[in-house]
């Protein structure tokens, strides 16, 4: 009772004090605002919505163990959301106001890559740091922009690993059905292509849909007509599941590989496990219950009990974004100085809340881009839910490299 | 050949959706001359309440779907009365913008009452049959059959009741339909009931063959409207002629030039269509 | 014309957002202002095709991301400098309008505005696929901006911005202006009254309506680029159809057919979405309730209230 009144006193004190101008106020305990730049309605909703309930969660979880430290004083976190749409328009409109307005200098969310690529075109300017969680977009963190970092890697690192592991099951005829109108999934796929010729295999086709595309049946029957030795599925959970559902219904009977990040109730809304059994995801060892660490599973069940839903797979890399945060303000020694906060985030460790596991490079969970890798994984659906079966060979320190060097 | 029947088959049952959307919006432009923007967020809602009907409160699915087609025509007449007829008068971009109006509290209320996440309705019918080489879903064939039904008795009640004549004469000719003695007050919110019904069956079609998302309604109407315009505005033979051929033509797209392309091929389709017969397939010239 | 204090207010408009950056600090405000100022351009052009000769286009933003694009690519491309791209795209735009609206606006009717509409996605969807030519939906950043710092203006700066768009939002409005009041204008509102009587008369009516057409892409097509030089970054996504459907909304919203009312419009779309941001979940329906609303009693627009109030006072007065 006692720690609800005082937060709601810090709250209340925050609420006055920001629009006169912040940080003024000279009690020990006292608030830091961050904010949230994510899609809460619109199409990209099903990736922003969970990625903001991930934020105030972790937040919560901050401010339960006492806040962000930073001198004599502790730190409630105060998050503040706002709506983006996933447009890059309404995204600019959005941390302009939190950076203006609000006086916000900590910015997360960011699930498409288009509001995320036009909020980056600006950040390297502003006296803020910008966290970036779901957007995949390899480009936005191909440029080294100093004060901004991006928890979730590359598709085309996944890719790679994907192609490898798919060459040596020894397919020399795949056909890709993805997405490929949205930049990373066609990069995945390049990146896929590519491993597969080293092995001797290759795609003999490459069909597109859109993202409100739920009837894949024409494609799926162009593909059926090619024999192919097995089907590559690159796309978002919602179209991906109607493939597997389709591609049964039409009778195909070959291999399936997928790179989709969907969670067991995501696709049991659309498919039976019948449909659905023997599909392999070939992605980043995202939040699935197989493949989580006990932190990864209290994520789960807090998540769940809060919330009333199951968290999606990809939500935690902005929960993680939130912890690395208060680390290197801590590690800083201030709220204030952004850009040795900045410096601060490319010098961590992976913290020890951090839902989603991460291959530090030299020791650090942002390589010199800003960019985090999480191991990469092949998991199958068998009876019902998704098992982790191996780790794929993944090489964090080489792909560091290599995206520096598109710069 | 057995890959070119596959794929009419393919856009069959996605044509009778657009067949269903587009009967609304044809009868709505056709007798009140408004481009009903929000008809395709209305059939969202509508399918999004089946789901809702049948697995929160637990009815069976049939019933679900009555109520839901029952809800929906109370809320035609209720966006005819409330939000349309104040603006009857003025010019129709005026209801084009009330039609946006709408569209966003729709889709607000929708994310409201339903969530983010996609709603699919299960139906349980998960059985394929195959013919020689073909195969069709057991779902996908009752869609067809069941769009079928719905488009003989519009049609039926439309040619033989005493209503569906009134609803005719205010399409051919208001002023002389006035002076016949028709109800012109009522027609409309008759008309919109009906249409909005139809709507709410063409949601449960999305949501049971595929899914309804945030941003299925604004892809519902295009489709409808793209509908209209192929197959004449307000005609019903031009809507079914119109909503098939618009189906097919995006499975042959998709199946055999380019699937990244198949709605600009479909566009192309329709605005060829509109140079050649301007008044569309079926429309009177 | 009819409503002479427009004129006045439309005056005084101008030296405020020109004296903006000197009232307001927050950086916020300037940016909505350039934006808005950015969508004034847009409403001016759309107002021509949808307030003057009554015809409901829905391709506004798409004409804007061909000037967004054809500008960008043209810089990217040919290593034109920023002007002239800038000056080249409404001319670009206007082309493809020229294509685009010969075959569709021969046919006479209410299918124009789904035709318009199909355009505007079709370029949607030709900018989202064609990725070798436009980067498709990752989008292209580092637009250049007009001018440096060693040059006589810095546009990096937000205030000198702001002058820039202010400036050429005035120029446009002052052409839509003589082109309202020429007699292209005036057949274009004969046109909106009666199309049958003007073709009668023996003036080709579509002649007239396809110079609103291009003209209006034109408008679009310069805002376009104004935009993408102003942000720096453009993706598919912002020329989508949501957007289109906002240019109807500033024309009408601020009254159709006035000079003013664009601008009142324009600034509208781009004020009140962020101004309701504080009603969070609630925002799209708020924002659809008040156009509803808006819609049914004040039909001819915030210059059309504005306009009833003066006369009526004037009446008073006399």
């Amino acid at each position: 009772m006692m720690r609800k009144l005082t937060l709601a006193a810090a709250a209340l004190a925050g609420a006055i004090a920001g629009p006169l101008g912040g940080s003024s106020a000279a009690a020990a305990e006292r608030t830091l605002r961050i904010g949230v730049s994510d899609a809460l309605t619109g199409g990209a909703s099903v990736y922003g919505l969970p990625q903001a309930n991930a934020i105030r969660m972790a937040a919560d979880e901050i401010n339960a163990a006492g806040g962000v430290k930073v001198g004599g004083d502790s730190y409630m976190l105060d998050v503040i959301a706002h709506d983006d749409k996933g447009n890059p328009t309404e995204a600019t409109n959005a941390v302009r106001k939190l950076i203006d307005f609000d006086e916000v200098k900590y910015i997360l969310g960011f699930c498409c890559s288009g509001a995320a690529s036009a909020v980056a075109s600006f950040i390297a300017d502003e006296d803020a740091v910008m966290l970036v969680g779901n957007a995949a977009e390899r480009s936005i963190t191909a440029r080294g922009i100093p004060n901004l970092v991006r928890t979730r890697p590359p598709a085309d690192y996944t890719g790679a690993a994907a192609g490898a592991f798919v060459g040596k099951r020894g397919h020399k005829r795949v056909a890709v059905l993805g997405a490929l109108d949205v930049g990373f999934y066609a990069l995945y796929v390049d990146a896929f292509e590519k491993e597969l010729n080293k092995a001797g295999g290759q795609t003999i086709a490459r069909e597109s849909f859109g993202l409100k595309d739920r009837d894949m049946t024409p494609q799926l029957t162009k593909i059926r007509e090619m024999n192919p030795d097995a089907l590559l599925v690159v796309g978002y959970v919602e179209p991906a599941a109607f493939i597997y559902r389709q591609s049964v219904e039409l009778g195909m009977d070959i291999p399936r590989y997928g790179f989709t990040s969907g969670s067991e109730e995501q696709f049991l809304r659309v498919a039976t496990s019948e449909q659905m059994e023997g599909v392999w995801d070939l992605r980043p060892t995202e939040l699935t219950l197989q493949s989580a660490t006990e932190t990864g599973l209290a994520c789960h069940r807090n998540y769940t009990e809060r919330y009333g839903m199951p968290p999606s797979p990809s939500s935690p890399y902005a929960h993680d974004n939130v912890h690395a945060l208060k680390h290197a303000i801590e590690a800083a020694g201030t709220v204030d100085d952004t850009r040795a906060v900045a410096r601060a985030l490319r010098e961590l460790a992976p913290p020890s809340e951090a839902v989603m596991q991460y291959l530090p490079v030299d020791g650090k969970m942002f390589d010199r881009n800003g960019q985090a890798y999480t191991a990469n994984g092949a998991f199958q659906w068998r009876g019902g839910k998704w098992v982790y079966v191996e780790e794929l060979p993944s090489d964090a320190k080489a792909y560091s490299e290599f995206l520096a060097s598109l710069r | 050949m057995i890959e070119l029947v596959q794929q009419i088959l393919n856009g069959l049952a996605i044509g009778g959706v657009y067949v269903l959307v587009a009967l609304g919006l044809t009868t709505v432009f056709g007798i009140l001359g408004i481009a009903h923007f929000a008809h395709g967020s209305v059939s969202m809602f509508g399918g999004c309440l089946t789901c809702f009907l049948a697995v929160s409160a637990g009815l069976p699915l049939l019933a679900a779907i009555a109520a839901a087609m029952a809800v929906g025509f109370v809320l035609g007449v209720a966006i005819e009365l409330l939000a349309y007829r104040p603006v009857r008068g003025a010019s129709h971009i005026n209801a084009f913008i009330v039609a946006l109006g709408l569209t966003m509290m729709v889709e607000g209320l929708n994310l409201q009452l339903f969530g983010h996440e996609q709603v699919v309705i299960l139906t349980g019918l998960s059985r394929v049959f195959e013919i020689g080489g073909v195969t069709i879903p057991e779902l996908r064939l009752y869609v067809i059959l069941a769009a079928a039904a719905l488009i003989a008795s519009m049609t039926l009640f439309v040619e033989r009741t005493r209503t569906g004549q009134a609803i005719r004469a205010v399409a051919e000719n208001r002023e002389a339909a006035i002076l016949m003695g028709v109800n012109v007050q009522a027609i409309p919110l008759i008309v919109f009931g009906i249409s909005t019904t139809l709507g709410v069956c063409a949601g449960v079609m999305v949501g049971s063959l595929f899914a309804i998302a945030p941003g299925i309604g604004e892809w519902l109407v295009v489709k409808g409207f793209a509908v209209l315009i192929l197959g004449g505005l307000g005609s019903i033979p031009g809507a079914v002629i119109g909503g098939m051929v618009l189906g097919v033509t995006e499975a042959l797209a998709a199946g055999f030039v380019s699937s990244a392309y198949k709605d600009l091929i479909a566009f192309a389709v329709m605005i060829a269509v509109l140079l050649m017969r301007p008044q569309g397939l079926m429309g009177k010239a | 014309m009819q409503f002479r204090p427009a004129y006045l207010a439309l005056a005084a408009a101008a030296v405020g957002l020109a004296l903006l950056p000197q009232i307001i600090v927050a950086k916020y405000y300037l940016h909505l202002s350039i934006l808005a100022l950015i969508w004034t351009i847009a409403a001016q052009g759309q107002n021509l095709i949808q307030g003057h000769a009554g015809y409901v286009s829905i391709v506004q933003a798409g004409f804007m991301g061909i000037g967004a694009y054809g500008t960008t690519l043209l810089g990217m491309h040919f290593a034109l400098p920023v002007w002239l791209t800038m000056l080249l795209a409404p001319f670009v735009t206007a082309l493809f309008a020229l294509a685009a609206g010969y075959p569709s606006l021969r046919v006479k009717g209410r299918c124009f505005a789904i035709v318009t509409l199909a355009y505007n996605l079709v370029i949607f969807i030709v900018l989202t696929n064609w990725t070798s030519l436009t980067h498709g939906e990752a989008g292209i950043t580092g637009i250049p901006k007009p001018g440096g710092p060693d040059g006589w203006f810095d546009f990096r700066d937000r205030a000198t911005f702001n002058c820039l768009t202010l400036i050429l939002a005035g120029a446009m409005t002052g052409l839509a202006w003589l082109i309202a009041r020429s007699r292209i204008g005036q057949t274009l509102r004969a046109i909106r009254q009666n199309e049958d009587l003007v073709g009668a008369i023996g003036i080709p009516a579509w002649k007239y309506k396809l110079f609103a057409f291009v003209a209006a892409a034109a408008f679009a097509g310069l805002a376009g680029a104004v935009y993408a030089h102003y942000q720096s970054f453009i993706n598919p996504e912002v020329f989508g159809l949501a957007q289109s459907l906002d240019a109807i909304l500033a024309v009408i919203v601020g009254g159709s057919g006035a000079i003013a009312g664009p601008f009142i419009g324009a600034f509208f779309v781009v004020f009140l979405p962020e101004y309701l941001r504080f009603a969070d979940a609630f925002r799209l329906i708020i924002y659809g309730l008040a156009l509803i609303l808006a819609t049914i009693f004040m039909p001819r627009g915030i210059v059309g209230v504005a306009s009833d109030l003066w006369a009526r006072s004037r009446r008073g007065r006399e």
